[in-house]
């Protein structure tokens, strides 16, 4: 009897006791009070700018940069890198304040989305240079990112580029470095020891995007291998550094013309000035250790995962581009392939993709701007400040005050500490929502194009198959869509409820 | 000489396995169909092993498929609105009187001794037009096996030899694999008695059947045993029939039950030992369930796009219409040559004959979903009224997908049987 | 780096950067007190769904799988009482003035929690676009004041919309495709009005429905030029209702029959006929297909917000499931495998919620709602007291001018690319929202096996009503080719959508 009545109480539990939290559902809506008007306008320039790169300098080298690398893979793109560096992209989403043009970081994800619909591997040139300014500010270690900001700024004045290039990556752990639950658990290698006025990294790190076209490398390694996630350092190491040297370039299957390296530490000095982050700077943090470098590589990958996104619809955005202008000039039957009502059909279907992948990364990115890595600086004071600031301000009241400790640390408080953990599920699961939801939507894509396109998708000089070749990579790296699932549900659907555990043992 | 029908011949081995005409054949000289009695089969069935012959299946496939149209199809709206409505008494009985309930039982039990290849053929046949009877045919077959598994001879011969349907049928919770979720009852050993008490969700026939299969475990013990009890024994009581989604007319019912007398089936805690080479066999009747619904999905929405006319002309002539057909009509395709391997395998006893039953259920109820979708979106409005068939076999294909466990389980479990 | 004729030029290629970018641009337009009203809605919708819907939706499922004609008339005066009748007519026309697009957050919420008691106050609001759309304002009012009327008398008085008829489904929601089709429900030019003859079938509500919005044809030859728009009551002589559909889900509200006798509608209640619109910028059949859009696009970002509604009750249904059954000794939301499908199911509502905001968005700045949300007229009207909008507003409104200068803006000042811009996200939102509930269904009962199939675990009957939602409004299908008609080819003219084959 006391099951019966149990199960008669279990039909009458409300699942409406699950429903989301007004916050997760509406950034979008909310930001249309409190996002600054003059992103709207940043980003019809950004777009516009993208598109006349896109014309005007990558699409005439699209095709034969994917096909000098099948001939000669250990070819560097050091030409491409410095017209991007001309064009002042490495420079454009960099802050004013530590020289740069100051643009909105959301606008990057529209435009590496233009990019990507014309080349992964090109976008990924430019677009990876982000992901480790990102892992500096990640940090809130004001003084230092300015530091070496200040140097990608005297890139773009010299015309000599100095991209930076993020080191997490290792041989014993791809999937496990992404999440503190798992790297504990892993067999990470690459280790910081502590020495007189700084550290000595040894070990190494694979499949660091941009790697040998980059100056310097934010690396995150460990002073204690049996206990990474409360170990963690973030040091950047300069290319040609005494012990520093690249190792291979990998051999892929796309996105070939970024170089995917393998970076060697064998004894390599960085000195304690240059040190990012480490435990004894997170003391001062409202989180303990553990928490915090947990907390900051979610700031990385909440903002990097809507780039990658960003990428994913690029890719369903190029393939979906290619199909398209097949089925326009391509007769079957008697009558042009776009009048046949079935592909319409799929085509309808492709176009969906493309909005519904851009849907998730511009809503991450809105959930980035209230609650997330951009909070401070999209507050409609700051930002129409640091808009308009002139340059000699910057240069002789704002930068003795950047190199102050205070002013990482009052980062540190408003950012790490005044982050609530609900705004960090917020902007963690979000990311990863939009990260495996584009990437997907581009292979997608890519597949559907090549079953339209037939015969003529299977040429490189046709450009489908080449998306198709470049867009499998996005569903992997920057944690795979499997992991990125499982942090989802980790940070929207799980909360709440004391059972749940997640990357536990089966 | 049989004449022109548009049903679907099952064939053994390396002959071609055929599908409706998509093409309109001239009518052949009509002649008086001979009316096959499957007794017919049994006789035939009488000089063979249980590897059927070509003949053998041939002429079950037209019986049931006849039975179908005559008895389910008239009625169908009807019938699926049990427990809101009667239920289809003289069907099952009709159906019981022409053997379709002993297709796997021995000889010396009065069955045709047939395997999987007989049942899974009369299945398709049956649920093209009615998956409700399909599924108690399926449910009594799985209690049969599970009782021939566990070598629970006498018992077995002495239900099958009652004279009436009701009396003649097991009771078994057909949907779930108590390995998985552990519905289970408590059983209790008085010497060499046992009493079963506790409840049971979901016996698929409670409310029909004479007798019942009930998983339970005996106290102290991690593993369960299957008990069979008396559907008439006053311990029990049972709801009224569950409302669910599909198959309205196999109907199943919560059981509480209270220190009600039980007979061990085979051995104490190989449950699932039984349940698990049950299955094997099953899946791939499981598997053609799925596959008879698809084929009467497809018919009705193939004739429907042939008639219904908007935008000026018939919409089988909208090429994105044709597409979804198509895809419909290439599912079936494969599908039928899965279970017909499928079929083989088990009833020769092939390597890894467990993993292709396994593998046909898996992936046919997959598509009998996706399939059935379309198929009420082809009809576009009335798809999606019981007037016309498409909404049941939607539901029914959905139910069907739960039956033996719960499908991403038993999917975890095919993979691991090879680790 | 880039010049303004530059950045002009580049963003009119395609895609449209206006096309790609309705939330950022609305983030400069849209008036931020829509935030706070849509707060509140959804608070009540939880509100509503838990102290009624919840414990009425099996319930009134049973009741209608054991009596099919049953219709729900208390529950229809229960929401009533909530005022949900009302709460979405702007104050002008009597009623309470919330923003639409917090009628489609309000959809998905009661959507997750019973989609059949979610028709019946919704698509009272499918008939409310319509009769917005013919802008014919003195008697958009009068029917407004009167649905108005009845939440204070108690005596409810819904709206129906009624196109769909036996021979034409799909056929009637194109202007390309009505010509082609097998209209038959005609209005015949009499003394004084208009006499109908033929017959409505799938309206949803029409049963508890007082008031109708027939959409029917003067000529039936060419129907797409000769459309008209009529109110006809409930009780009018020569109307009557026939059956009650027997569905497979959304049973709670009912899909009606309408019979038309020589049904007699006067002058003063057409909403709009070719005399309207045939004094359009565009010509008579295109203005026609412009009309029909703006419902459309609105109505198909509610039909999403119940995909998305069905998703979430569907994702809701099998987490809850899984936080409470154990599997091989661990609770089943604890292993991995279901862990990603969950996940998948929480991405799938997430997905087709973000596409009927969008498309809102787009509604908001360039549809249906353009006007009544530019930031000066919204605030006017939302702080107006009652008292001065119920004097000064009927005569304002009963004015011809002021519908000719609403048709002007509404109709004319519309542009093609605004036009394809909601007309095709309506359709985008429509197909991805219904799918995702689909889908996500589908999900949930292989989640919940045995679990799933019984109609007393919630589950399987929101499998049975999402599946409604691919259909009606246009089938996903038709909407795939409309998305790609306004989105893709636009007046590309090597592409032609719906051509014979």
């Amino acid at each position: 009897m006391k099951k019966g009545k149990e199960m008669v109480a279990h039909a009458q539990r409300s699942p409406f006791d699950h429903a989301p939290c007004f916050e997760d559902m509406t950034s979008s809506l909310q930001s249309t009070a409190r996002q600054p008007k003059g992103m709207l306008k940043e980003t019809r320039e950004v777009v516009a700018l993208a598109r006349k790169f896109k014309e005007e300098v990558m699409r005439p080298i699209t095709l034969s940069m994917d096909r000098q690398m099948q001939k000669d893979p250990e070819y560097l793109p050091w030409e491409f890198v410095r017209k991007a560096n001309e064009w002042g992209f490495y420079t454009l989403w960099v802050p004013r304040i530590f020289g740069g043009k100051g643009y909105n970081s959301p606008s990057m994800s529209y435009f590496l989305e233009e990019l990507g619909s014309e080349c992964l591997g090109l976008s990924n040139l430019i677009g990876v240079h982000y992901l480790a300014v990102v892992t500096m500010f990640a940090t809130f270690n004001i003084r230092l990112i300015n530091k070496l900001l200040r140097e990608v700024e005297d890139g773009q004045k010299t015309g000599i580029p100095c991209l930076l290039s993020l080191a997490i990556t290792e041989p014993g752990a791809g999937t496990d470095v992404e999440e503190v639950e798992l790297v504990d658990k892993g067999n990470v290698g690459c280790q910081a020891t502590k020495v007189e006025g700084g550290y000595l990294i040894n070990g190494s790190k694979i499949f660091i995007s941009s790697g040998h076209v980059s100056r310097w490398h934010i690396v995150i390694c460990y002073e204690d291998l049996k206990n990474p996630s409360d170990t963690m350092l973030v040091l950047p190491v300069k290319t040609g550094s005494k012990g520093f040297s690249f190792g291979r370039k990998e051999h892929k299957m796309g996105v070939k013309i970024c170089p995917a390296s393998e970076l060697n530490f064998e004894d390599c000095f960085v000195p304690d000035d240059l040190v990012l982050m480490n435990k004894e700077q997170n003391q001062k943090n409202r989180r303990n250790n553990k928490q915090t470098n947990s907390q900051m590589i979610d700031y990385v990958v909440s903002t990097s995962r809507a780039g990658v996104s960003a990428w994913g619809t690029g890719a369903a955005r190029g393939a979906f581009e290619n199909a398209l202008d097949f089925a326009i000039n391509t007769e079957v039957n008697g009558k042009r392939l776009v009048n046949h009502e079935w592909a319409q059909a799929m085509l309808a279907e492709m176009y969906k993709n493309v909005a519904i992948s851009r849907l998730s990364y511009v809503e991450t990115n809105y959930a980035n701007g209230l609650c997330g890595l951009y909070k401070t600086i999209q507050f409609k004071p700051l930002f129409y400040y640091f808009k308009i600031v002139p340059k000699i301000v910057i240069d002789y009241i704002i930068r003795p005050i950047i190199n102050l400790p205070v002013t990482t640390w009052v980062f540190r408080k408003i950012q790490l500490d005044g982050q609530t953990d609900a705004q960090f599920h917020r902007t963690s699961g979000w990311a990863s929502l939009a990260k495996f939801t584009g990437t997907d939507a581009g292979v997608k894509n890519c597949q559907m194009a090549l079953e339209i396109m037939g015969q003529a998708g299977l040429r490189q000089d046709r450009r489908a198959e080449k998306i198709l070749r470049d867009s499998k990579l996005l569903q992997i790296y920057e944690g795979t869509n499997q992991l990125n699932r499982i942090n989802l549900f980790k940070c929207l659907a799980a909360q709440g409820h004391s059972q749940v555990r997640v990357f536990e043992h089966e | 000489m049989l004449s022109e029908k548009e049903t679907t011949i099952i064939a053994l081995e390396e002959d071609v396995v055929e599908f409706t005409e998509t093409k309109p054949t001239p009518p052949a000289p009509k002649k008086e169909a001979k009316s096959v009695d499957v007794k017919d089969v049994k006789i035939a069935a009488k000089k063979t092993a249980p590897r059927t012959s070509k003949k053998e299946l041939t002429m079950l496939a037209k019986a049931a498929s006849e039975f179908a149209k005559k008895m389910l199809a008239p009625n169908r709206e009807e019938n699926d609105k049990y427990p809101f409505g009667p239920f289809f008494e003289d069907a099952l009985e009709k159906a019981f009187g022409v053997d379709f309930f002993h297709i796997i039982l021995p000889e010396d039990m009065n069955g045709m001794n047939q395997g999987m290849s007989a049942l899974s053929v009369t299945l398709d046949n049956i649920c093209q037009e009615d998956s409700s009877l399909g599924g108690i045919l399926f449910t009594n077959a799985a209690a049969q096996e599970l009782m021939i598994q566990a070598g629970s001879k006498a018992e077995l011969e002495r239900i099958c030899s009652k004279e009436t349907v009701r009396d003649f049928l097991i009771a078994l919770p057909v949907f779930n694999n108590p390995s998985e979720v552990k519905h289970l009852a408590q059983a209790k050993k008085t010497g060499d008695a046992y009493t079963l008490s506790g409840s049971l969700e979901y016996m698929v026939l409670g409310d029909l059947a004479g007798q019942a299969i009930i998983p339970a475990s005996i106290a102290g013990s991690t593993r369960y045993s299957y008990f069979l009890v008396d559907l008439k024994d006053k311990g029990i009581s049972k709801s009224e029939p569950i409302l669910s989604l599909g198959l309205h007319a196999c109907p199943a019912v919560d059981l509480e039950l209270n220190h009600v007398k039980a007979t061990l089936i085979g051995q104490e805690g190989k449950g699932s030992d039984y349940f698990e080479k049950m299955a094997d066999r099953l899946h791939v009747a499981a598997a053609s369930m799925a596959l008879g619904v698809m084929k009467g999905s497809f018919k009705e929405a193939f004739d429907y796009a042939k008639k219904r006319e908007q935008g000026g002309h018939e919409i089988i002539n909208w090429s994105e219409v044709k597409m979804i057909l198509s895809n419909m009509a290439i599912k079936i395709s494969n599908a039928e040559m899965i279970i017909e391997k499928a079929c083989k395998a088990v009833d020769t006893l092939e390597a890894k004959w467990e993993t292709r039953s396994r593998a046909a259920a898996l992936h046919i109820q997959d598509m009998a979903c996706d399939l059935t979708t379309d198929g009420i979106q082809l009809l576009g409005g009335v798809g999606y009224m019981k007037d016309f068939g498409q909404e049941k076999r939607f539901r029914d294909a959905k139910h069907i997908q739960a039956l033996l466990g719960i499908t991403p389980i038993k999917k975890i479990t095919f993979i691991e049987n090879m680790i | 780096m880039i010049s303004r004729s530059e950045i002009k030029s580049y963003l009119s290629k395609e895609p449209l950067f206006d096309d790609m970018t309705c939330s950022l641009k609305a983030t400069t337009r849209q008036p931020a007190a829509m935030i706070k009203e849509t707060r509140k809605i959804i608070e009540l919708a939880r509100r509503f769904n838990k102290e009624v819907i919840e414990p009425y939706a099996l319930e009134l499922d049973r009741t209608m799988q054991k009596d099919p004609d049953y219709l729900p008339w208390e529950f229809v005066k229960k929401a009533n009482e909530w005022g949900f009748f009302t709460l979405w007519i702007p104050k002008i026309f009597g009623g309470h003035g919330y923003n639409i697009p917090s009628l489609s957050y309000f959809m998905e919420e009661t959507g997750s929690a019973c989609l059949g008691l979610s028709n019946l106050i919704c698509v009272h609001y499918l008939a409310v676009s319509t009769i917005f759309a013919s802008w014919n304002l003195s008697l958009i009012s009068k029917l407004c004041r009167l649905v108005a009327q009845g939440e204070k008398t108690g005596v409810p008085c819904l709206l129906s919309t009624a196109i769909t008829e036996p021979g034409a489904g799909t056929d009637v929601e194109e202007v390309e495709l009505v010509d082609r089709g097998k209209v038959a429900c005609s209005a015949t030019k009499v003394e004084g009005g208009y006499l109908i003859n033929g017959s409505k079938v799938f309206i949803s509500s029409g049963h508890v429905s007082q008031w109708h919005m027939v959409i029917c044809y003067t000529d039936l030859k060419k129907p797409s030029e000769n459309m008209i728009i009529l109110a006809v009551e409930t009780g009018s002589k020569g109307f009557s209702f026939g059956r009650v559909e027997h569905k497979m889900g959304v049973k709670g509200c009912p899909a009606s029959e309408l019979i038309f006798d020589n049904c007699f509608v006067p002058d003063d209640l057409v909403l709009l006929s070719r005399d309207h619109t045939g004094k359009q910028k565009r010509g008579v059949k295109e203005t026609c297909g412009q009309i029909l859009d703006y419902v459309l696009a609105s109505s198909r970002a509610g039909v999403s917000a119940w995909g998305a509604g069905a998703a979430r009750g569907a994702y809701e249904t099998a987490l809850d499931f899984a936080l409470t059954t154990e599997v091989n000794g661990k609770t089943l939301a604890n292993h991995e495998w279901a862990q990603s499908m969950l996940a998948e199911m929480y991405k799938n509502v997430c997905i087709a919620r973000l596409t009927y905001i969008e498309t809102n968005y787009a509604n908001g700045m360039y549809g249906l709602f353009k006007t009544i949300q530019m930031k000066p007229l919204f605030y006017y009207f939302k702080y107006m007291p009652m008292i001065l909008l119920d004097k000064f507003a009927p005569m304002i409104l009963n004015l011809a001018s002021t519908t000719w200068l609403f048709r002007k803006i509404q109709l004319d000042w519309q542009s093609d690319p605004e036009f394809h811009r909601t007309a095709g996200w309506g359709s985008l939102a429509k197909f991805t929202g219904t799918d995702m509930g689909m889908k996500n269904c589908q999900m949930a009962l292989e989640i919940m096996g045995q679990s799933g199939l019984r109609q007393d675990r919630r589950a399987e009957k929101i499998l049975r009503d999402s599946k409604l939602l691919q259909i009606f409004e246009g089938t996903n299908q038709l909407n795939r080719l409309n998305l790609f008609k306004c989105l893709v080819a636009k007046n590309n003219p090597m592409i032609k959508v719906f051509e014979k084959e």
